[in-house]
Order: structure tokens, then C-alpha cells, then sequence
């Protein structure tokens, strides 16, 4: 109460505005609910997952501190080896082909044509649509029986026996890579979009006058300048797919015979289904150490251009 | 606002109220509810939270809830069910395990007792209470909620799994009873798939489906996963590699090959849709057919697990209720659950379930919904027959991560794409092994 006591004492609009003069103090004041939320929300469940990666904790009862033995048994583990190489296979896989496909509809939606703006908007439907939801109608379309993309792909001619999608190793694993694509694609379609819409005509034209064409000036002058907007997208998406979970986990549980199970859904199993929460916490951070790697080389080179 | 001259908070166009008596009215608010909720602590009135799946067949839950009002009057304790996917209990048990909050009543899947141990106050007195007052436990309930010499949980029931098959289509192989033996559906199934009629037992990552078949099958052949001691890997045996050669027989000559792709709804699909004439289920199929199929509903019957050199053998999956140490109203749990168990509550509930829980309790044995309907006979039987992966251990940690990892069952999916049989039992061995010396 003595506080307010003294406040009141001084000129109108004195105090507020000593403070917010200092822009230090102002500064600091701004950000700290953010710098809070990061630490509560963020730091605190990172610490604490990396905590129990290094313990042999499992549900309900405290575990031992172990350092790694966790990681260096799972390097031995063949399930756990299984999952790498499935989770590399699906993320270069599908980071490459929307890269590839979202530069083409990003081209293409940055001509002009009638009613752009309203397909330009339908392109992010995907995004739009809760994954789970938009999963749940795949997974529909895969069905063993009822598939519609079998009974279109056998009407139209183009396969003569019905593709197992979800039922073989290898159709799985193409079955997943395509709702990866199909779901991230809006967010490098619109990404590599803006990008596009921010090279200046006049580059084009000037390179024109010189007498380049279309592929010349898409290699010259559009590439380059979409570097650090692709170098950002393909960032962020490969991290996102790395940690992907709903997709693999609604469409295949990781299956048949393994053959689709990544990081997220194996440390799912192990952790909460089995139990082993301190295995499950490793599995999830595995690929930690070389993704901060991967991110402190992406934005050391972003900063130099 | 704090800087305003006046020192006071304006309410609309009201008159002023003073920060000072803002601040009192506050004080004072704040003083009455912490009072209110202490006199209604201190009078005792619990306040019971019950987390449990939601039943495929929505009317069960509705008739809890219905009950749990009835208590509720009865006894003024007051009781709220959360329902949710089956899929999404253990993240919610892990949950609450671990950070010592949540429901006061679990329920687990199980080996969820044996997982959640530590977590859980023993039941001891409810049990042993119910199983004097009706005919005692059958072995499987003993072996699901009994870790170590203590009681963790109520066997609340198990979801009776049989091979849900078509008369119809057996008949015409043939067949006017279902096979007895192995062998016997080894023979049906292949003069099934000649007509066009496939047997289908999931192969793929249904949780339930996949292993309650595939488990069965093993032990029905004498194989088994570890020893009795429920830590020496024992799945490299004779008796494996016979259960593993039938199984690729039975794919090969009777099945359809959609059953790697299949979750455990899948094949309610395909069989209400009349694509496979033999299937491994509960009693769900044939309820759905009510609505869904009707023309089904006449020529679908049930049967248990046939006869193998070791024996019969079953594996449903069983449910329990547990209460958490760290519930406040620990005694008022105990008694809603022991009054849930109970000739007329407990009735009552698998009375509508028709063939969806069958009870762990001797007395239900003679449950009239048995009587109901004859198709329903054989499905009473199947809690003699259960076991619990694992077995002949006691369900264990091991045990669960070898049955979430798809172990035995991808050791016949992998026998059944063409896989040496040696080869398939060496590596499930080698991952036992894995998952075993962890324990």
C-alpha cells in the first residue's frame, strides 16, 4: 500500500512516463511475459524430457539417473534401427517432393489468371483442415476394401490388381509420403509464393532486355533469390516431419512389420503404452543433437546473406 | 488504471467505487467461496472422477452414468465419467501416474494393474469381499489384478473375443458345426476361399484383432514367449515353428490378403460387407449387424478358439478398475466400485451389452443374458480359456512392450509373406531378447 501511497503524491503522468523513458527497463518489461511463457512452456518440458532420457524411469516410479545408457542401447536396438531409417526415408522423401511440387504451384499461382486469388486461398485448405480429420478421410481412401482411389486407379485401366496400401511394407511407406506431401505442400506453395512475389520485376525485365529466357531467368535470377526462403521452409518442414506423428500414427500405427514406424510413434509405444518412459524420452530426442547441428549451419548461412 | 488521480475505479456510469473498498469487497468474496468450499470438504461429500473407455456400444455407458445418478441419491456421493478411445488411455493413465492428479477411478486395460502398480491402493478387502459373496474369481481375473500377493484393481470384465464366423457358408463346405480343431479350420478355410468365401485374421497393426488371434494360436500349439519365471526368452521352440508352418498354411490356403493392412475395425468392415466368412472379434460384429446388416444377423454365430495339441486357449482383453493413491475420497471409491459389482448393477450393464462383457466373477457364469440368445452361449465359456500375453508368466512390463511391438504377431505376418520359418522365430527372439533383458 505504501507504493500507491507514494504514486499518488506525484504529478499526474510522471511516474509511467519516467519509466517508459528508459527504454532498458521498457524493453525488458515487453518482452518478459513472452520470455515467461517460453521458459514455462517450452524450456521447463525440454529440460525435464531431457532429464528423463538420462534416468531408467519408468511410469510411476522414479528410475535412476544412468547417463546415456538409454541412447547407446537403442544404437544396438534392431526396432530402433528400423525407425531411423524409416524416419529418414520419409522425411527426405516427402521434404523433397514438396520442395519440388511447391515451387512448380508457387510458379504457377504467381501468373495471372482468372479467379487467382480464390484458388490461391483453396491451396490452403489442407493446412486448414485438422490433420487428424483430413487423416481419418485417407485413411478411407486406402481402406483394404473400400478403397476409391483402387476403384479409380482399376475403372480408369491404369492397375489391373488393387495396390495394398496400407497392407504391404513398401505401399505403407508410400501411403504415408503422400499425406505428408499432400498436407505440408500448402506451406511451401504459399512460403516460396511469397518469396516470388517479392523479386522485382525490374530483374526480369532487364534480363530479358539482354535477351535470357524462361529457364535462364528462373535459374539467374528466381532460384537465388528464393534461397533464404527455401533454406527456411525446408528447415522448418524437415524438423516438423522428423517429429511427425499424427499421420503415421492414424494411417498405419507404425506398421505392417514396422515398416512405417518413426521417431514419434515408436517413443509413443514405448513410452506410454509400455511404459518405459525413460527409453521413450531418448527415443524422441535422438535426433536432437544433429538437428541443432543442422539448424546453427541454416541460420549461420541465412545471416550471411 | 492504477495512475488515474482519483484513486478510484469507476464501474459504468455508476458512482465510484474506492480502490480501498474494491479491494475489501475482493478480500471478502474471495474469503467466502475458500469458506464454502471448506465447509463442503469438511462434510465429507466426495466428489468421485471415473475415467474409462468409451464402450463400442454407447448404451453401456449411458446405463453407468444412469447408475452413478442412482448412487448419487442413494448415497450422496457425487460421481462424474469421463468416457474416451480406448487409444487414449494409457496417455491419460501415464498422466495422471506421473503427475499424481487426476481421476480417482481408473480404468485399465489388462496388464495396466501389473504397469500401473505402484500408482494404485490395494483392493484387497473389495475382492476378497466379492468373491465370497459370489462364487469367487475365475484363475484370469487372479492373474490380471493380483501383482506380487496384493489386489491392485478390480476385474471389472472381459471383452469376450471368439471367432465370429458364417453358418451359412460353412454349411455349404460342409461344416454344420464349427471345426473343433486347428486342423479342422485349416480344412474349412480352404474350401471356403475355393468358393470365394476367405478367412481373415488381421495381420496388420490391430492392437486387439492381431494379437487376440495370434497370441491363442501360439499357446494352442504349446509355443510361448518366456518361461514360467518371466524372463528367459523361450519363443525358439518346436512348438513355435509348428504354430508358425500352420499359420502360413492357413494364409495360403484360406485367407484373403487384406489382413496386413487391417486395424481393428477393419474387419467388422469386410465381414459385414460379406468379404471373409471367418474372423476374430467380440461380440461387437454380430450387434452391428443389427443395424447395419440384418440380413447378417441370421446366418452369424460365434465360436470358441479351436483345440490345439496344447490345448484351448483365448486371449480377450481384459478390463479392470483401479483406484490412484493419490485420490482423496480412496474409501468412498472402493465402496462405489463394490457396489458396481454387484448382482443387480452389475447385471444390469452386461444385460444390455449383450455378449460384449462377460464377467470375471463366477456367479455371472449363469448371467440370464446368457439365456438371451443362443448365439450367445458359447461366448459365457470364453474366461476359462483367456490367458494374457505373457503366459505362462504373469503379465508383466516385458510382456506389454513385446504385445505393443507387434512381436508374435509380425512373426507370423513376416512366415506368412514367405518369410523361412526358422528365420521368422530367430528374429522375434532376437527382439524378445531385447525387450526381456531390459526388466
Amino acid at each position: 500500500m505504501s507504493s500507491i501511497a507514494r504514486t499518488e503524491r506525484l504529478p499526474a503522468g510522471m511516474w509511467p512516463t519516467r519509466f517508459i523513458k528508459n527504454e532498458a527497463i521498457t524493453g525488458y518489461g515487453l518482452i518478459s511475459p513472452a520470455v515467461f511463457l517460453m521458459l514455462v512452456l517450452l524450456a521447463y518440458p525440454f529440460v525435464l524430457a531431457v532429464w528423463i532420457s538420462l534416468t531408467n524411469r519408468v511410469l510411476g516410479e522414479p528410475g535412476k539417473f544412468i547417463w546415456f545408457d538409454n541412447f547407446l542401447k537403442l544404437l544396438q536396438d534392431t526396432f530402433f534401427q528400423q525407425t531411423v531409417f524409416n524416419s529418414f526415408i520419409y522425411t527426405i522423401s516427402t521434404v523433397f517432393l514438396k520442395l519440388s511440387l511447391g515451387l512448380i504451384l508457387a510458379l504457377l499461382l504467381n501468373q495471372e489468371f482468372r479467379h487467382r486469388n480464390l484458388v490461391r486461398g483453396a491451396l490452403l485448405l489442407p493446412w486448414i483442415v485438422p490433420t487428424s480429420l483430413s487423416v481419418l478421410t485417407w485413411l478411407w481412401m486406402f481402406d483394404s476394401l473400400f478403397s476409391v482411389v483402387n476403384y479409380l486407379l482399376l475403372g480408369s485401366g491404369i492397375i489391373s490388381r488393387k495396390i495394398p496400401w496400407l497392407g504391404d511394407p513398401f505401399w505403407a511407406m508410400v501411403s504415408v509420403i503422400i499425406v505428408n506431401t499432400w498436407r505440408g505442400l500448402p506451406f511451401f506453395g504459399v512460403s516460396i509464393l511469397a518469396g516470388l512475389m517479392t523479386i522485382p520485376r525490374s530483374l526480369y525485365e532487364a534480363a530479358e532486355t539482354d535477351g535470357a529466357h524462361g529457364f535462364q531467368k528462373f535459374w539467374h535470377i528466381t532460384l537465388p533469390l528464393l534461397q533464404p526462403v527455401i533454406a527456411v521452409v525446408v528447415l522448418f518442414s524437415t524438423i516438423w516431419t522428423f517429429a511427425d506423428f499424427q499421420i503415421v500414427y492414424i494411417l498405419t500405427h507404425g506398421g505392417p512389420l514396422n515398416a512405417t514406424q518413426i521417431f514419434a510413434t515408436m517413443a509413443y509405444d514405448v513410452a506410454l503404452v509400455a511404459g518405459r518412459i525413460g527409453e521413450g524420452s531418448a527415443i524422441s530426442l535422438f535426433l536432437f543433437p544433429a538437428l541443432l547441428i543442422v539448424i546453427i549451419l541454416m541460420l549461420r548461412y541465412l545471416r550471411r546473406d | 488504471m492504477r495512475h488515474k488521480k482519483s484513486g478510484s475505479l469507476s464501474m459504468g456510469k455508476g458512482r465510484p467505487i474506492s480502490r480501498r473498498k474494491f479491494i475489501g469487497m475482493a478480500a471478502g468474496a474471495t474469503a467466502a467461496l475458500s469458506f464454502g468450499t471448506f465447509i463442503r470438504s469438511g462434510l465429507g461429500a466426495a466428489d468421485l472422477k471415473i475415467l474409462s473407455w468409451s464402450n463400442t456400444l454407447k448404451a453401456m455407458d449411458d446405463l453407468l452414468r444412469e447408475l452413478g445418478k442412482e448412487y448419487t441419491k442413494a448415497k450422496g456421493v457425487g460421481l462424474s465419467f469421463e468416457f474416451i478411445h480406448m487409444n487414449d488411455l494409457p496417455t491419460k493413465t501415464a498422466a495422471a501416474v506421473e503427475s499424481g492428479a487426476g481421476p480417482d477411478i481408473i480404468n485399465m486395460w489388462s496388464d495396466g494393474p501389473h504397469l500401473y502398480a505402484k500408482a494404485l491402493v490395494d483392493v484387497g478387502d473389495v475382492c476378497e469381499g466379492l468373491g465370497k459373496e459370489l462364487k469367487g474369481w475365475t484363475n484370469i481375473a487372479r492373474d490380471i489384478a493380483i501383482v506380487g500377493k496384493t489386489w491392485k484393481a478390480v476385474p471389472w470384465g472381459i471383452i469376450p473375443i471368439a471367432l465370429t464366423y458364417r453358418e451359412d457358408w460353412l454349411k455349404e463346405v460342409g461344416f454344420t458345426t464349427f471345426p473343433k480343431t486347428w486342423d479342422e479350420l485349416l480344412v474349412a478355410s480352404k474350401k471356403l476361399k475355393d468358393k470365394g468365401n476367405p478367412v481373415g485374421f488381421a495381420l496388420g497393426r490391430a492392437m486387439g484383432d492381431a494379437n487376440q488371434f495370434h497370441y491363442p494360436l501360439l499357446w494352442a500349439f504349446g509355443g510361448a514367449e518366456a518361461k514360467k519365471d518371466g524372463k528367459t526368452v523361450a519363443i525358439n521352440s518346436p512348438e513355435t515353428a509348428k504354430a508358425v508352418d500352420y499359420r502360413r498354411k492357413l494364409h495360403q490356403d484360406g485367407e484373403t490378403d487384406d489382413v496386413y493392412a487391417w486395424d481393428d475395425a477393419a474387419n467388422n468392415r469386410a465381414f459385414l460387407a460379406g468379404a471373409v466368412s471367418i474372423t476374430v472379434n467380440a461380440a461387437s460384429i454380430y450387434w452391428a449387424a443389427k443395424t447395419s446388416a440384418p440380413h447378417l444377423r441370421g446366418v452369424t454365430n460365434h465360436a470358441l478358439f479351436p483345440v490345439g495339441p496344447a490345448g484351448r486357449f483365448g486371449y480377450s482383453t481384459a478390463l479392470t478398475l483401479g483406484v490412484f493413491n493419490f485420490s482423496k475420497y480412496q474409501k468412498e471409491a472402493k465402496a462405489f466400485i463394490k457396489w458396481l459389482m454387484e448382482p443387480k448393477q452389475y447385471s444390469a450393464w452386461i444385460g444390455i451389452g449383450e455378449g460384449m462383457m462377460a464377467g470375471l466373477l463366477n456367479y455371472y457364469e449363469d448371467d440370464p443374458v446368457w439365456k438371451k440368445d443362443p448365439k450367445l452361449e458359447t461366448v459365457r465359456e470364453i474366461p476359462k480359456y483367456v490367458r494374457m500375453p505373457g503366459y505362462p508368466a504373469p503379465p508383466s512390463r516385458p510382456a506389454a512392450e513385446a504385445m505393443v511391438k507387434f512381436v508374435i504377431v509380425n512373426m507370423f505376418a513376416r512366415a506368412c509373406k514367405g518369410m523361412s520359418t526358422a528365420e521368422t522365430i530367430k528374429i522375434a527372439e532376437s527382439e524378445l531378447k531385447e525387450i526381456y533383458g531390459k526388466a
